[in-house]
């Protein structure tokens, strides 16, 4: 545990400091602003609640975030040949892909806090009868997918950096996993298997927004993301315990 | 303290160590010498456990470095060849992150800093951003991360590489000082200035020993010739894997 927090305090740290961080978040925060500036005029007069709009708006955006703060992980570490020292210190594979995932999840939770700000300062002036307040359950259960589904993708994006030196490579190969891989999966078992349609229904990603926004939750839905991040996180301590056999 | 075992190692088709096997004592220096591609780096990253030999054993105090992984990493301190760094810490937040890291306890971390500090020379440098240190107080910023934890094993992969006399002179100092409770493994090609402390010198030919001298053994003169014939002599081919 101690082992994850100092890695965690060290990572956090790097992102302070990074041009990998702020101009990702800035970014971030525009396209999203743009977004739900756009999904609001698009649907002005639509029962749409106004967390549903924050948490559609956002969650397009979030692989991209997720593969550009996790492509400097342990790319960067390779490249400088610090993994050297960390995987010569007394912690675990296991303890420094949590350290570093943490980090990464913190700097996406900060993002989303951030982005709360875009609807508080934007509603009094574009559509005034929205401003009826959302409440703090509805916004929380909102955030809580945003941030399950944002743990897929840095999970996905910490391990894909432990496969490269460069960053670069490692955000475009996060990017193609986070982006096209649940969208041809998708496109894949309707075209293939169109009699599982109904079955599949439920796992277009914007659909569990919408559905945690609105309170309908789902114990599948929270056990396929919590799944999903863990597969890959242990795949990145195995990518990490690995790299001791190939040098 | 430390027992190899009949290691050896391959990177693909290509064999890169052959049956090594020595020990060293608390208190020894061993010096590792031998051409470029000798094995002499992959040696010691197998020993830091960054890398796994195909065949044999390596203990540290009869723990495993295969079996407890964790416990081996906790008594050894490891200086990398290219000396890496976070450039963007101060050197005293540098050693304090990797005292933490190599779980020593919270009330020593401060102590532990300021000790190593002391003895690497770097006192008065505790503040300086790693981004502005030259090469050489890189590399002692490196050794005094090595040294932090009073570490059973200390393993320096080219430590001399790249310095001049004072910066050698200082980090042999800061060695021998630590070598008072550590068995000691380091490799270089600086085989003139390592006689002046080591207590052995393995040469390393084609990755395997091709000699295990003792330094006490041997005039200074003597044995520098040897090791100088071992050194000039066609190099041994390195073999396929059985």
């Amino acid at each position: 545990m101690k082992a994850i927090q100092v890695i965690w305090l060290r990572e956090i740290r790097a992102f302070r400091g990074a041009f990998s961080c702020g101009v990702p978040v800035a970014a971030f925060l525009a396209v999203y602003g743009w977004t739900f500036v756009m999904t609001l005029r698009n649907n002005e007069g639509s029962v749409l609640q106004i967390q549903s709009i924050w948490g559609l708006s956002a969650a397009p955006w979030l692989p991209i975030l997720s593969a550009v703060l996790t492509m400097r992980l342990f790319a960067e570490e390779r490249a400088t040949g610090m993994i050297d020292l960390l995987m010569s210190a007394p912690i675990r594979e296991r303890d420094l892909v949590l350290g570093k995932f943490f980090s990464a999840m913190t700097v996406i939770a900060v993002t989303l806090g951030l982005s709360l700000l875009v609807p508080m300062l934007l509603l009094p002036a574009l559509s005034a009868p929205l401003l009826a307040p959302a409440s703090a359950a509805a916004i929380a259960a909102t955030a809580f997918i945003l941030l399950l589904q944002a743990s897929v993708w840095c999970a996905a994006g910490t391990m894909i950096s432990v496969l490269f030196r460069n960053q670069a490579a490692a955000a475009v190969s996060s990017l193609i996993v986070c982006s096209a891989l649940p969208v041809a999966v998708y496109a894949a078992i309707l075209s293939w298997m169109p009699g599982l349609r109904a079955q599949v229904a439920w796992m277009p990603l914007l659909v569990h927004v919408y559905d945690f926004s609105t309170g309908l939750f789902s114990t599948a839905v929270i056990a396929l993301y919590v799944a999903a991040t863990l597969f890959f996180l242990f795949a990145c301590s195995k990518l990490l315990a690995l790299l001791r056999l190939r040098g | 303290m430390l027992d190899v075992d009949h290691i050896t190692f391959s990177y693909g088709a290509r064999r890169i160590l052959t049956d090594i096997t020595f020990d060293v004592a608390p208190g020894e220096i061993i010096a590792v010498t031998g051409r470029n591609g000798a094995g002499k780096t992959t040696l010691v990253k197998i020993l830091a456990c960054l890398l796994m030999q195909d065949a044999g054993t390596v203990r540290l105090q009869g723990i495993d470095a295969l079996r407890r992984p964790v416990k081996y990493r906790r008594g050894i301190g490891y200086l990398s060849e290219h000396s890496p760094l976070y450039s963007d810490m101060t050197v005293e937040e540098y050693l304090t992150y990797r005292v933490r890291l190599k779980g020593e306890r919270a009330l020593r971390v401060r102590r532990r800093v300021s000790e190593t500090l002391a003895i690497s020379g770097l006192s008065g440098m505790h503040d300086t951003r790693i981004r502005l240190l030259s090469h050489g107080y890189r590399k002692r910023v490196s050794l005094a991360d090595a040294l932090s934890t009073h570490p059973r094993l200390l393993l320096l992969d080219d430590l001399l590489a790249g310095l001049d006399r004072p910066q050698r002179k200082a980090c042999a100092a800061a060695l021998v000082a630590a070598s008072s409770r550590a068995s000691v493994v380091v490799t270089g090609h600086e085989i003139d200035e390592m006689l002046d402390w080591c207590t052995r010198v393995m040469v390393l030919d084609g990755g395997r020993i091709a000699a295990l001298f003792r330094a006490s053994d041997f005039e200074r003169a003597e044995l520098t010739a040897r090791i100088d014939r071992l050194l000039a002599g066609p190099p041994s081919g390195q073999e396929a894997p059985a």
